[in-house]
Parts: C-alpha cells; sequence; structure tokens
C-alpha cells in the first residue's frame, strides 16, 4: 500500500536562470530590447509611448490611443485594419496613467510588413472627424455600461481619493467630459507624445540581426528626446468613504496606501508580505472571508508599481449585507500580522509558492521579456531577482511582523465602498 | 505538430503524456467528462458547485492547496456545460505532490459539511457577481432557454436559479461523486521534460490502485429541429438597448463545426469582419457588435450580439443585419476574405500552442472527442475549408426560422 496520508517529499527551487535580451539604443538613452530562443514561428513587436493619461486633458491620451489606425488621407481606418488582418496580426493597445502600449502579435514572417503599415498608419493618421466622432459616442455607451458596475464605481472614488494631492492622477472621466475633446487637441498629443515619444521598442521572436535593423529604421525616427517627469509623494485622503448604488447585490471594496516599488529597500520582503495577505489561494484574506465565511467568490492583495512610486492594495467585492463585516475581518487580518508573528510553516509555504511561481514567470521567453522590463522600467537588471530569491529564502517572522507595523496601520488607508 | 504518448490504466483511466524538454514545468490536467448538461433539471448548477468541493480536502488529505503551494505549484479549474476540467502546474522536480493530491481526490473527497456549507455561500456570491450584479448579467440565463427547449444546455453552468444551489444536500454530493468522478470518465495529460517510463511509474503507483467505478451511458435528450423564429424582449436597467442573436450549428465532432467557426469570424471577429465594417462603421447602427460559437460539444450556437447606437430601433438594425446574412446565403465569399480569416485562424493557433498548460488542456479536450491527435489535424480541417462550404453552412445555418433572439430594452431607473 502507498502512503496516501503524508505528502511526497518535496525539492525546493535553488537557483533560476534569468536570461536578459539583446540591448540596442534607440537614441541614447531609448532602447530597443530583443528575446530570441522562441519555441515556434510567433512574434510580437511592443512600442512603449510617452504617452500616458497624465498628459493632455481629461481623456486625451485614451482617445489618441483607441484612433491610431483611424485612417490617413491615402488609407481608412477599415483598410488599415484589413491589411493587417490579411497578415493575420492581433493587435492590443493601452494606456496607463504613465505609459501606452501598443503591441502586435503574428507569426514572424508576417510581422515586418505589419510594422510598415503600422508606422505609416501612425504616422499619417488624420484624426478623421467622423472616426473622432464614432469613437466618442461608443466611449461613452461603453463608459455608462461601466458606471452599472460596482467594482468601477469603487475604483473610480478610490483614484479620486487615493492621488487626491495629484489633479492629473486623481481625475477620472465623466461621458460629458467626452463632449469637449477637439481634433486639435488630438492632433497636437499624436504629434508630441507619439511621433515624439517613443520610449523604448520590445521584439519577442527568431529574429535576425537585419531584421532587427528594418524596425530601428522602421520606429527609430520617433524615439523621445525628452525625459519624461512624473509626480511621487502622493498624498492621499485617508478613512472610510461609501457611494451607495441602489439596488446592488453587492458592494466593492477597496482599501489601498502609498508605497513604493522595487527601487526601495523594503520591497522584496513586503512581497512576502502582501503573498501571506492575499496574493494567493491560501492568503490570510482568501482563508477568512472567501473559505471561512463564505462572504465573497474572491479577495486579494497586491503591490502595483509606478514610474517613481508604488501602491498597495486591497480589493474585493462582497455581499452587500455584510459589508462592514467583511471590513472588519480584513482590518482583524492586517492587526494579527501587526501583532502576532506568523508561524514558521505558514512562512515556508508562502515562500515555497513564490518561488515557484517566480520560476513560473521565467518560462520561456515571452514571460522573460516581461521580468527583465519590469526590472528595466526601475533601473535595474536582472541581477535583482536572484536578490529576491535570496531575500525570500531569508525573510524571518519577525521582519514580516516588523513591516507589518510600519505599512499596515488601518488609519494609513484609503477605505472605499460601492454598492 | 503537438506530440503525445498515451496509455491506460486497467481502472480504465485515459493517461496522456506530452513532453516539452525546454521548460522548468510541468502540467497535471485532469479532465472529467461531466458538465452541466449532465444534471437534472430540478438540481442545475450542481457540476460547477462539485468543483469548488474538488478543494474541500479529500479522502486522506485535509487540505488540497495547501500541499500544492508548498511545493511551488499552483492550481484551478472551470466547469462548462460539457466538461469540468482540473489542473496544477508544478515546479518539475515536484511533479509527484501534484499526482498525489490528484489521485486521492479522485479516490474519494472528505465530504464535510462545513466545505459544503461554505462553498454554497461562495457559489451564491459568483452567481450575484457574474450574472446578477452585471450589466447585462443575465443574459446568458434568458438566451439559453430561449435557444433550447429540450437538451440541457437551456441552463447556464452556474445553475437556472440561485435557490438550486441553497438546496443541495450532502447527499446529492456524494452521489455526484460515484456517478462521475471515476477513473474510468477522466483523463488525465502530465506535460513537462520527463521520460515517458518515469510518468508510467508514477501515475501508476498513484492512480493504479483506485477502483475503477462504472462508467456510465449519456442519454442526453436530443433538441428538436427548431422550426420557427423566437424572440424575446426583456427590460432592465442599463444604459443601451443590446442585441442577442443565437442560431443553431453543428455539434463538435462535426466537421461543419469548423465551417461554422470560420463563418463566425467572417461575421464579426476583426476589424475588417463584415458586420464590424457594415453595421458599425458605414451606417453607424451599432457601437459595438460581434460573432463567435459556443464551442459546445452537443449541437451549439452561432450568436451575434452588440448594442445599439444611440437613436436606432432594434428593427433598423434588424433589417439591416439580415441584408448581410442573405449576402452570404447567395454569394459565395471573395478568395482573398477567405485567406485573410485562414491566416488569423493559423496564427492563433500557433499563439495558442505557445503554452504548455493549452496543450495540456487542448490534449485532453481531443482524446474526449475520439482521438487526441485530433490537436494535429484541426489546422489541416481549416486549411481545405472552401468558400463553397461556407455558403453551403451560410444557407443552413443564417435561416430566420433557426435563429432565437434576445432583445434586452434599455429602460430609466
Amino acid at each position: 500500500m502507498i502512503d496516501r496520508k503524508n505528502a511526497p517529499s518535496i525539492q525546493g527551487i535553488a537557483s533560476i536562470n534569468f536570461e536578459k535580451p539583446l540591448v540596442f539604443d534607440i537614441t541614447k538613452g531609448n532602447h530597443l530590447f530583443c528575446m530570441t530562443n522562441v519555441q515556434n514561428e510567433t512574434a510580437k513587436f511592443e512600442l512603449y509611448f510617452d504617452a500616458g493619461s497624465i498628459y493632455g486633458g481629461t481623456e486625451t491620451a485614451s482617445v489618441v490611443n483607441a484612433l491610431l489606425l483611424s485612417g490617413t488621407k491615402d488609407k481608412t481606418s477599415i483598410q488599415i485594419n484589413t491589411e493587417i488582418d490579411e497578415l493575420g496580426g492581433f493587435l492590443e493597445q493601452g494606456v496607463s496613467m504613465e505609459n501606452a502600449v501598443f503591441t502586435v502579435y503574428a507569426l514572424r514572417e508576417n510581422i515586418l510588413p505589419i510594422a510598415r503599415i503600422v508606422r505609416d498608419a501612425i504616422e499619417n493618421c488624420v484624426f478623421d472627424t467622423r472616426e473622432l466622432e464614432q469613437s466618442i459616442n461608443s466611449r461613452k455607451q461603453k463608459l455608462r455600461v461601466n458606471m452599472e458596475k460596482v467594482s468601477v464605481l469603487a475604483q473610480r472614488s478610490f483614484r479620486q481619493r487615493f492621488f487626491n494631492s495629484s489633479e492629473k492622477y486623481s481625475r477620472v472621466t465623466n461621458p460629458e467630459d467626452l463632449d469637449f475633446i477637439t481634433q486639435e487637441e488630438l492632433m497636437q498629443f499624436h504629434q508630441q507624445h507619439y511621433l515624439k515619444g517613443l520610449k523604448k521598442m520590445v521584439l519577442v521572436g527568431n529574429f535576425s540581426q537585419s531584421e532587427i535593423d528594418s524596425f530601428m529604421d522602421v520606429f527609430g525616427a520617433w524615439a523621445s528626446e525628452e525625459t519624461p517627469t512624473f509626480e511621487t509623494g502622493f498624498e492621499n485622503i485617508k478613512g472610510y468613504a461609501h457611494l451607495e448604488k441602489k439596488d446592488a447585490l453587492q458592494t466593492a471594496i477597496r482599501i489601498g496606501r502609498h508605497l513604493f516599488n522595487k527601487t526601495h529597500e523594503d520591497y522584496s520582503d513586503f512581497l512576502v508580505l502582501n503573498t501571506i495577505i492575499g496574493d494567493y489561494f491560501g492568503s490570510r484574506l482568501m482563508r477568512n472571508i472567501r473559505e471561512d465565511k463564505g462572504y465573497t467568490y474572491g479577495i486579494g492583495s497586491m503591490v502595483s508599481e509606478m514610474e517613481h512610486s508604488g501602491y498597495f492594495m486591497i480589493g474585493t467585492e462582497v455581499g452587500k449585507e455584510v459589508k462592514d463585516q467583511a471590513l472588519a475581518e480584513i482590518k482583524y487580518e492586517l492587526d494579527k500580522l501587526k501583532t502576532k508573528l506568523v508561524p514558521q510553516d505558514e512562512l515556508d509555504l508562502v515562500k515555497n509558492y513564490m518561488l515557484g511561481q517566480l520560476l513560473k514567470s521565467a518560462d520561456g521567453p515571452y514571460s522573460m521579456m516581461d521580468l527583465f522590463l519590469s526590472v528595466e522600467q526601475h533601473g535595474l537588471n536582472m541581477d535583482f531577482y536572484n536578490q529576491v530569491i535570496h531575500s525570500i529564502n531569508a525573510v524571518t517572522p519577525e521582519r514580516i511582523k516588523e513591516l507589518a507595523n510600519k505599512y499596515l496601520n488601518w488609519d494609513d488607508f484609503t477605505i472605499v465602498t460601492a454598492g | 505538430m503537438i506530440h503525445y504518448e498515451k496509455f491506460t490504466l486497467e481502472n480504465g483511466l485515459t493517461v496522456l503524456f506530452h513532453k516539452d524538454t525546454t521548460t522548468p514545468m510541468a502540467v497535471v490536467n485532469t479532465l472529467y467528462d461531466v458538465g452541466a448538461r449532465d444534471e437534472d433539471e430540478s438540481k442545475t448548477g450542481f457540476a460547477h458547485l462539485f468543483e469548488h468541493l474538488m478543494f474541500g480536502g479529500s479522502v486522506n488529505i485535509p487540505e488540497f492547496d495547501t500541499p500544492l503551494q508548498n511545493a511551488g505549484g499552483e492550481n484551478n479549474a472551470f466547469t462548462s456545460n460539457d466538461i469540468t476540467n482540473y489542473y496544477d502546474v508544478v515546479p518539475a522536480q515536484n511533479l509527484e505532490t501534484a499526482l498525489w493530491l490528484e489521485s486521492d481526490r479522485m479516490l474519494s473527497l472528505a465530504f464535510t459539511p462545513k466545505s459544503l456549507e461554505v462553498q454554497r455561500n461562495v457559489v451564491i456570491e459568483e452567481f450575484k457577481q457574474r450574472y446578477l450584479n452585471q450589466p447585462y448579467g443575465d443574459v446568458w440565463l434568458q438566451l439559453r432557454p430561449l435557444a433550447y427547449h429540450v437538451h440541457p444546455y437551456k441552463w447556464a453552468t452556474i445553475g437556472k436559479e440561485i435557490r438550486h444551489i441553497e438546496e443541495a444536500t450532502m447527499e446529492d454530493v456524494k452521489t455526484f461523486f460515484k456517478k462521475y468522478y471515476t477513473p474510468s470518465n477522466a483523463i488525465l495529460c502530465i506535460a513537462g521534460d520527463f521520460e515517458l517510463e518515469e510518468v508510467k511509474k508514477q501515475v501508476e503507483k498513484w492512480y493504479g490502485d483506485i477502483p475503477s467505478g462504472h462508467k456510465y451511458a449519456r442519454m442526453l435528450k436530443k433538441e428538436p429541429d427548431q422550426a420557427e423564429f423566437r424572440e424575446k424582449i426583456i427590460e432592465r436597467e442599463v444604459p443601451v438597448d443590446a442585441f442577442y442573436y443565437a442560431f443553431k450549428m453543428p455539434e463538435r465532432k462535426n466537421p461543419d463545426y469548423y465551417v461554422a467557426d470560420v463563418l463566425s469570424d467572417a461575421l464579426g471577429r476583426d476589424k475588417s469582419s463584415r458586420l464590424y465594417k457594415r453595421l458599425k462603421k458605414e451606417l453607424e447602427l451599432v457601437s459595438e457588435v460581434s460573432a463567435y460559437i459556443t464551442g459546445s460539444l452537443d449541437e451549439g450556437l452561432l450568436i451575434i450580439s452588440g448594442r445599439l447606437s444611440n437613436g436606432v430601433s432594434f428593427e433598423q438594425l434588424d433589417e439591416e443585419l439580415w441584408k448581410i446574412l442573405n449576402d452570404l446565403q447567395r454569394h459565395k465569399i471573395g478568395e482573398d476574405e477567405l485567406k485573410r480569416l485562414m491566416i488569423k485562424i493559423r496564427t492563433a493557433k500557433e499563439f495558442q500552442e505557445q503554452g504548455l498548460l493549452n496543450r495540456a488542456m487542448n490534449l485532453c479536450l481531443f482524446e474526449l472527442l475520439g482521438d487526441a491527435n485530433g490537436i494535429n489535424e484541426e489546422a489541416l480541417i481549416y486549411e481545405k475549408i472552401t468558400s463553397g462550404d461556407l455558403l453551403r453552412i451560410s444557407r443552413q445555418i443564417l435561416r430566420k426560422t433557426n435563429c432565437s433572439l434576445l432583445k434586452v430594452q434599455a429602460v430609466k431607473k
């Protein structure tokens, strides 16, 4: 008979093989990164622009991003999209507060021709008024739909209170704001933040040197010459606010405080604390609020990084009738970490879990590139992850308690509920 | 080409092994041949509730997640109307932890009352979060019974109503486990950098002594052919009118399933698709529109859905939409268009197969369909599709009497 009661022995992860991409200068300060060693014929390229939503008027950045392929004087948006589809390209566009990203996935043999179509479309975009109107109308509709979701309402209110000290970081869009967007302001934004705003280029695929050079030729002229200035030292409105939504069945909760990013000495150890709190299925919050009380389908915490700062946030949606109990339990779990040492077996489990997940996030060239970009953004290199492994292995229950006391004081948090 | 080896244990468990020497991770994927379609109509939502209970401890192991996390792994599961699928991703050196855990919950569950009580609540919150507390969230709860009158696809995976979940008893749980969670009703796939002999030995060790159980014969009621256009209007406090046209389409094993898939791409996959171009860009009747298939194993649905632009009526949309659908039944689509659809399918497949977990899941699914090697034959099936096939299937599917239309009318609060 086999022993089913006891777990088979496990082997820890001694080291992970982190690989760096090839690095080329677009201009001094702006780089192209390329990861090869892809096992099949897939490829992607990605353009990072200094075109985040903190620039321009409310929503200018998002509208410009959405209209990048909306047509030139020679081609309509349909023609451009058809040409890209004929080459099997899949596009992804996104704007965050501090960046805008344009991504293309395709088979390697098709990706350079797509890049040329994209370049021509972006470079010569005319911001056609009909396209603009269509885009504004569908954005308004989408926004109205989203504002019916308690999660979105909570997130918007959280953002306003959390970045309270900064007008640019705290603003949210209302449907009526979209009536005031002008073609002229879009064109100006496009000129400044795209045609002179390329911060980096990312390639994944088995590219030859000459293909890499071609990408450089296609997009190099857009390289930004300016060093962006991002804000730091945000101040939040502390304490609790509730947004009532009639007839809601659930209440969304967002709880957060300002923190730091990878450049801070407490970062790696705090990641361990964050995992214990709410970043895996067996976390304190999941165990208590989902698996013990059944208040929610899911609850989690995260450390979110920005260019010069970062923050810690807890988010969930709970039954409307148990909102107060859920808040009390969240506070209880944070307070417990401040007063009681984490049991060694729980800490060991979290360490093993985190190392396993790090191994997974270093599996394959696409994941490896993401790991790299996440350190490169802060001026660090892949050695950072070896230090993370070291920190994870070394962290003690006492150190976790110390961090909890430093960073988990309920009075420091912005707390928002909507529902 | 995805390579794999297949072997079967004496208790009937089918095992697939996919070797990948480039990854430090291992995947253990377990597909159970049971979904919401196997439920009793008075106890819907049960297959999915049961999936939650599979994490509440097994006969010899009090908790599923903890030991797996301790081994550096993570796991999750999903339930559809057709299947229930569980997966674990662990560092390759700890494969055995996953096999120990998965085999023990195939052997038997702990069946603790606390687990049932809590997971009932969790699933009820999931019901609220995803289906009731979202704008348009209950659309599928409405559309399914409109399109299906007999076949169990008429209820959603989450269940017909919350009451069914509230009323689930321990007796139900045990019966369900005994009937469906047996080696002969499961397909296991192990993927990673291993040798076949090693995998065989481990699988035999952990799964070999699980009693095979009885293979049940699935006898679902067949949906009668639809012979009339069906329409339902619901009023909801949402900001925008929305529409869902559902057309019956062939089952998964029918070669025409793939033709219907391509047809849905032609209609509404991309910004170069027919519906997007005509309805959104040229006529500005909709703010968004798309077409897709449900991917069901039995007779499924091809869906055209979207939202109306402000001031546009359902009738205006309906008229223009049918012009597009009728055109597809009169004229063959051009070679350029077909080529464009094919390159997107080929590209998407190449990306999908980039992931180890995707490969393992798909191998299990194709094995369920009859042959794991289907994963390697699919590309050729798509390539062989002609514009003549698309014409034929358009005529077969895109008929008014094969259509169920759900309209969501926005009303003010």
